[in-house]
């Protein structure tokens, strides 16, 4: 076990040191985090949103929306990794390792995860210092755990992204499933405001619970149900999915060993 | 937890002899008929060469022994192990050159490489950082460990590619084309891992179009036809 933890950290390192060594990246997304904080704060005081009590509690809104949609983006960044490491030759070499793909794949999402939850810190930071953003500080702990759940749910889906691009050497859309998740989970807006006919779209994924949980958590947005009710569903999306996922990624490997589109870039 | 799928046999496996064998072993890539029935069986202790016309389906055969793509059909068989059914175990005991010279990342030096592999292929703790010091030293890489990747020559490449796959102290060595970029240097300290996979009882196949002239072999076959002779036909 401790051999496998090992194996798992080191693809960590590995994506931690290939970050690290471009040295300006970090500075842009942090400078990027606060211009799209400073985009929404300047819109919500532009804007009276009839939905919103005050043009802080927008922003509040939108602020959550934006660190959990770093999280999402963080966990479908998985399909675009392999494909890289497989056009690289490098996939092949976790592939003929005993610590496996699949393993391998669920590693791949550590970095992009931990870097997602560092952004948000970062993002609620400078929102909360230069925009005067009110965070719940009696929860804004419970958000980390909630956040690690939400984002082992979301990896259910770029597991299934991942097995598409090495059985067929493509995913198209992922672009598309982005915009789709901001749409029904209620990233920038709330889900009361979706038509009716595609409102069911936001209760049966995970998505919509964990940006719920995550909003009241952190700056004390109420919540229509209890928190304990989207808790259970985060969870219960996480139990079901996450075995789901890796389960279609390894068929998706032996598929892709069979049509050699696993070895063929 | 999750668990890697089971895969059924696709033959009951023979009793086989030597340390690694394939029977019967069948791959078409659509109507192409890649291997048709190819048996192959290594001794330990042996280095083995297998070549053939470009295209023939050498990599293909390779690739297919290191559990890289599965077969049609047919038996892969080491010292017990099928590449499927004991998939960590099998791969805790093969090493794996492809041809060319990916596999590297470019912004990681040559010792987080082999940290990287080191950790992948499992290695216990009292053994990974000796393994490590141990291929640098035996493949020339001293002065270039701390070194990253894209400020290496091609052929310090394959010297680093050549350290993972015999890092981990493989039983089955599978070559292809290892002599890309080397220079004399560098074939001298490849024959010497060679010596020691043999020497300890491990088995080497070694693919390329033509046999080097720098090696010495103990068995050579050409591949023709989707099967292995002991001399070309064409």
């Amino acid at each position: 076990m401790s051999g496998h933890l090992g194996a798992a950290l080191a693809i960590f390192r590995r994506d931690l040191r290939i970050f690290l060594s471009y040295r300006t990246m970090a500075y842009s997304q942090a400078f990027s985090a606060v211009t799209s904080l400073a985009v929404f704060y300047y819109v919500s005081r532009l804007l009276r949103v009839s939905t919103f009590s005050s043009s802080d509690k927008y922003f509040a809104f939108v602020v959550v929306g934006l660190v959990i949609l770093a999280v999402v983006q963080s966990t479908l960044v998985l399909s675009g990794s392999v494909r890289n490491e497989l056009v690289a030759g490098t996939f092949e070499r976790v592939l003929l390792s005993p610590f496996g793909a699949v393993r391998g794949a669920l590693s791949m999402m550590i970095f992009p995860a931990v870097h997602a939850i560092a952004m948000g810190a970062w993002t609620l930071t400078v929102a909360a210092v230069f925009f005067g953003l009110r965070l719940h500080w009696s929860t804004v702990a419970l958000a980390l755990p909630v956040g690690i759940v939400a984002a082992l749910s979301f990896s259910a889906i770029a597991l299934l992204i991942a097995a598409l691009v090495i059985v067929f050497k493509q995913a198209p859309g992922v672009g598309m499933i982005v915009v789709g998740i901001t749409f029904i989970s209620g990233l920038y807006f709330p889900t009361s405001l979706l038509p009716v006919w595609i409102r069911w779209a936001s209760a049966v994924q995970p998505f919509t619970p964990a940006v719920n949980l995550l909003r009241h958590l952190l700056v004390g947005l109420p919540m229509s149900a209890s928190p304990w009710l989207s808790l259970l569903k985060l969870l219960g999306f996480t139990v079901v999915l996450l075995p789901l996922g890796a389960w279609v990624l390894s068929w998706g490997v032996v598929a892709g060993q069979r049509r050699g589109t696993i070895i063929e870039y | 937890m999750w668990r890697e799928p089971r895969v059924e046999p696709i033959d009951d496996a023979p009793l086989i002899p030597g340390l690694f064998a394939v029977h019967e072993l069948r791959k078409a890539w659509g109507d192409r008929t890649i291997l048709d029935g190819l048996e192959l069986v290594l001794d330990r202790g042996t280095l083995n060469w297998v070549g053939g016309e470009n295209g023939i389906g050498k990599t293909t055969l390779l690739r297919i022994c290191a559990g890289l793509i599965l077969a049609d059909s047919g038996v892969v068989d080491l010292d017990g192990l099928h590449p499927r059914r004991q998939r960590a175990s099998y791969q805790e005991r093969v090493g794996f050159l492809s041809a060319g010279d990916r596999g590297l990342y470019a912004r990681l030096t040559v010792r987080q490489h082999l940290e990287l592999w080191g950790r992948l292929s499992l290695l216990p703790r009292g053994r990974f950082r000796a393994a490590i010091e141990r291929m640098i030293a035996r493949l020339d890489l001293g002065e270039l460990a701390d070194r990253r990747m894209d400020r290496l020559s091609m052929g310090q490449r394959q010297r680093v590619r050549l350290a993972m796959a015999f890092l981990h102290e493989p039983d089955l060595v599978l070559l292809d084309e290892p002599l890309n970029s080397l220079d004399p240097h560098g074939v001298e300290l490849l024959s010497a891992c060679l010596a020691g996979v043999t020497g300890r009882g491990g088995a080497v196949l070694w693919v390329s179009p033509a046999p080097p002239s720098e090696i010495s072999f103990d068995t050579r076959q050409w591949l023709e036809d989707g099967r292995l002779t002991a001399r070309p036909r064409r």
